[in-house]
């Protein structure tokens, strides 16, 4: 049974998630491996999120593999079990597949569609597969899940025109600048908001300033984030050094009039000058926009961009969730198709052994004169035969374990056949398939990889 | 082997390639949503292939025809238009600025057909004497083509421009170069340009004064051109001494940017529709 067991932005506060998230991965694959409730694991941990997915060792013990989990997480970390109890989630079987596929898509990141978290997962895939805790079920799941990531990227805009008012603050400073590695980036008045956008603005920019009527704030702000501070007297000389002035201070009035702007850019040769004005009530004067080579957007301005782009995405997501309910279906069946494969090959191989073996006693006694020829039609005959025997019953069989009523039946298979025996034999083998190969029938229940090749994108 | 045919062969490649970058380049700025950055980067690169074949089919067509590619008004407009595809491919890899390719390519298709449609009508060909003739029909060839870039930029400049002051933030603004760029590269076609303008206008002005030409009635035309001529100089002066000495950036630059070139493609225009046989300029 696949089980999920963590903890996310959803449910635990950053002081938390600090905490548990750890960066080494190796030494927590080996204290999940050595659980001898888990039979296969993997761990995940970003400073969003921090998961174990894992399969219990035995169907009955889930509740176990998730006590086992959560011990080893709060293991890592400097919180004891009961404190971290309280922020965990578990998920098992087929909710917690589709906790994996939702997570690899980005339909539970904090900013959905950021396309990191597939990275990660893949990184942490790759840990795992390393240090050897992954096994078939884990596999498949978490392929899968690239798989259906990869749908929800290819069929939705779930991931295109990310938005957030400091995205688009920098996106309209592109429109103007292009790439911002000339511009530089004014900040007046150090508010929250105002400090976020300048932040975004300045990471690529060549200069970030920063000034505000209380020096200190500024001097203090500037060292935080390897900025200038500079005196708020001198906003006239600042206008005409800067090229993007974000403004976002407390005032009630307007802080940046035409005229001041107007003589600003008499000094500046026309250079052109934009204003993010992130205030509310607003700090620019809105006349200032109509004057020559000069752009001025306000909150709302960058809202109305914001709320256009999520509504955008809006559709997209329940698009994206439709593609994981499809995939999460799929997989279901999968995993019940699983449990009685090997009863299906177990039976077809019983069947074939005796018949086989009966054409054999006769090929040697009363049919010994057949040519070479004719012995292998008789061959090719029988095996069709157990095949088309066997069809009905197969199919059958399947069917009722997508209801979830096959166990039942397997087992009476099972005993009416004796292929318990058959079973391990063949296992040992290793004519038993893995039970990720599906036996081919018509009625072919198990996923199909659209991809065909498998591997990890 | 240089055959009519091999020359109409290079010709209708040539047109086929500015056919498609033109449709990608239209499609990409008028549709729905834009066209993937490989689709532009294509599109662009397009014009600068096709600019290839262009010269090959000007070199092919003028050895056919037996006519220097600069002395007549046919091969002039083709000559312009290839030069224009050629400063393009070259200015697109320091600027940035690929959507310039939206104006170029189809001007550059419109001038490669339009200069056949006008040979099968006219038929000067005026013998030169001296190279003061070779020299004002080249520069300005030149100059010409590099207004039509600075032109192509200025009208985008003017369409992003009012994009952001109306404050329509859609897409299609996304997909049209930043204002910054568009501002420099008029700037940077208009300071090329502008010393071939000024040395195909002199020598203009010396061959009229050394050569006899035409009667009293064709003079108008003439007189006219040579008019229009100094007033491009002149209009194209003002835009760029305005922008050192006043700072007229953007939009007023860019409407100085227009006003020239459409006074300069007049000039164009009445050197096309002049009634032949009429010794140039």
């Amino acid at each position: 049974m696949i089980l999920v067991v963590g903890l996310s932005y959803r449910t635990a506060p950053v002081e938390v998630r600090e905490r548990v998230a750890t960066s080494d991965m190796p030494s927590v694959l080996a204290r999940l491996s050595s659980r001898k409730e888990l039979r296969e694991s993997m761990f995940i941990s970003t400073c969003n999120r921090v998961e174990v997915f894992a399969e219990a060792s035995s169907g009955d013990g889930a509740a176990d593999a998730v006590a086992a989990i959560a011990e080893e997480l709060s293991h890592g970390s400097s919180l004891d079990r009961h404190e971290i109890a309280q922020h965990l989630y578990d998920k098992a079987d087929i909710d917690a597949v589709r906790h994996i596929f939702r997570v690899a898509s980005s339909l539970e990141s904090m900013v959905v569609g950021e396309p990191q978290i597939l990275g990660q997962i893949k990184n942490a895939y790759e840990a795992a597969t390393t240090a050897g805790s992954v096994g078939q079920l884990l596999s498949r799941s978490i392929e899968r899940s690239f798989q259906v990531a990869k749908r929800v990227r290819s069929e939705t805009a779930l991931g295109v025109g990310l938005v957030s008012v400091s995205s688009v603050a920098v996106d309209l400073a592109r429109n103007v600048f292009g790439d911002l590695k000339q511009a530089v980036v004014l900040l007046v008045g150090a508010g929250e908001m105002g400090e976020a956008a300048a932040k975004s603005l300045g990471r690529d920019a060549r200069e970030l300033r920063i000034t505000n009527r209380n020096p200190q704030r500024a001097i203090d702000l500037a060292r935080a984030t390897s900025a200038t501070a500079v005196p708020f007297e001198a906003l006239e000389d600042e206008l005409v050094r800067a090229d993007i002035v974000v403004v976002s201070t407390a005032s009630e009035t307007y802080v940046i009039n035409p005229d001041l702007v107007k003589r600003a850019m008499k000094r500046r040769k026309g250079r052109m000058l934009l204003f993010v004005d992130i205030a509310v009530p607003r700090n620019v004067d809105p006349r200032v926009h109509k004057i020559d080579n000069v752009y001025v957007f306000d909150i709302d301005d960058l809202e109305s961009q914001v709320k256009e782009a999520m509504a955008a995405r809006h559709g997209e997501v329940s698009r994206a969730e439709k593609i994981v309910e499809e995939e999460v279906d799929l997989f279901q069946k999968w995993l019940l198709g699983r449990n009685v494969t090997p009863a299906v090959i177990a039976l077809r191989e019983r069947a074939r052994e005796v018949f086989l073996t009966e054409l054999e006693r006769s090929l040697n006694g009363r049919l010994r004169h057949l040519t070479e020829s004719d012995r292998a039609a008789l061959t090719q005959m029988v095996e069709s035969a157990v095949k088309k025997h066997l069809h009905l019953p197969t199919a059958r069989l399947r069917e009722s374990a997508v209801q979830g009523k096959a166990s039942d039946l397997a087992a009476s298979l099972r005993y009416l056949f004796d292929l318990e025996e058959l079973e391990d034999r063949l296992k040992q083998s290793g004519a038993m398939p893995a039970a990720s190969a599906e036996v081919s029938t018509e009625v072919d229940v198990a996923p199909v990889d659209n991809e065909g090749d498998g591997r990890i994108h | 082997m240089l055959t009519p045919f091999v020359a109409d062969a290079l010709f209708a490649i040539t047109a086929a390639i500015y056919l498609i970058a033109s449709s990608v380049f239209l499609v990409h700025l008028l549709g729905k949503t834009g066209l993937s950055d490989r689709a532009v980067q294509f599109a662009a690169r397009a014009i600068g292939i096709g600019a290839v074949f262009h010269a090959g089919h000007i070199v092919v067509a003028s050895l056919v025809l037996h006519v220097c590619p600069v002395e007549g008004m046919h091969f002039a407009m083709s000559v312009v238009s290839m030069l224009a595809c050629i400063a393009y491919a070259f200015a697109r890899l320091r600027y940035k600025v690929d959507l310039i390719g939206a104006f170029v390519g189809p001007f550059a298709l419109t001038f490669l057909v339009g200069s056949r449609a006008v040979a099968e009508r006219s038929e000067f060909s005026p013998r030169f004497t001296g190279a003061i003739l070779p020299i004002h029909i080249a520069t300005l060839m030149l100059g010409y083509a590099l207004f039509t870039l600075a032109f192509g930029a200025a009208v985008l400049y003017l369409v992003q421009e009012r994009r952001l002051k109306n404050k329509q933030l859609g897409s299609v603004g996304q997909r049209l170069p930043p204002l910054d760029a568009l501002d420099k590269a008029e700037l940077r076609f208009l300071l090329f340009g502008f010393p071939f303008l000024t040395i195909g206008i002199l020598a203009g002005t010396v061959f009229a004064r050394s050569a006899e030409v035409g009667s009293d009635v064709s003079r108008l035309p003439a007189l006219f051109r040579a008019i229009l001529g100094y007033l491009t100089w002149l209009i194209f002066a003002l835009v760029l001494l305005l922008r050192v000495v006043a700072g007229w950036r953007g939009r007023r630059a860019a409407y100085g940017i227009i006003a020239g070139f459409v006074v300069a493609m007049t000039v164009m225009a009445i050197y096309l529709l002049r009634t032949p046989p009429v010794i140039s300029p």
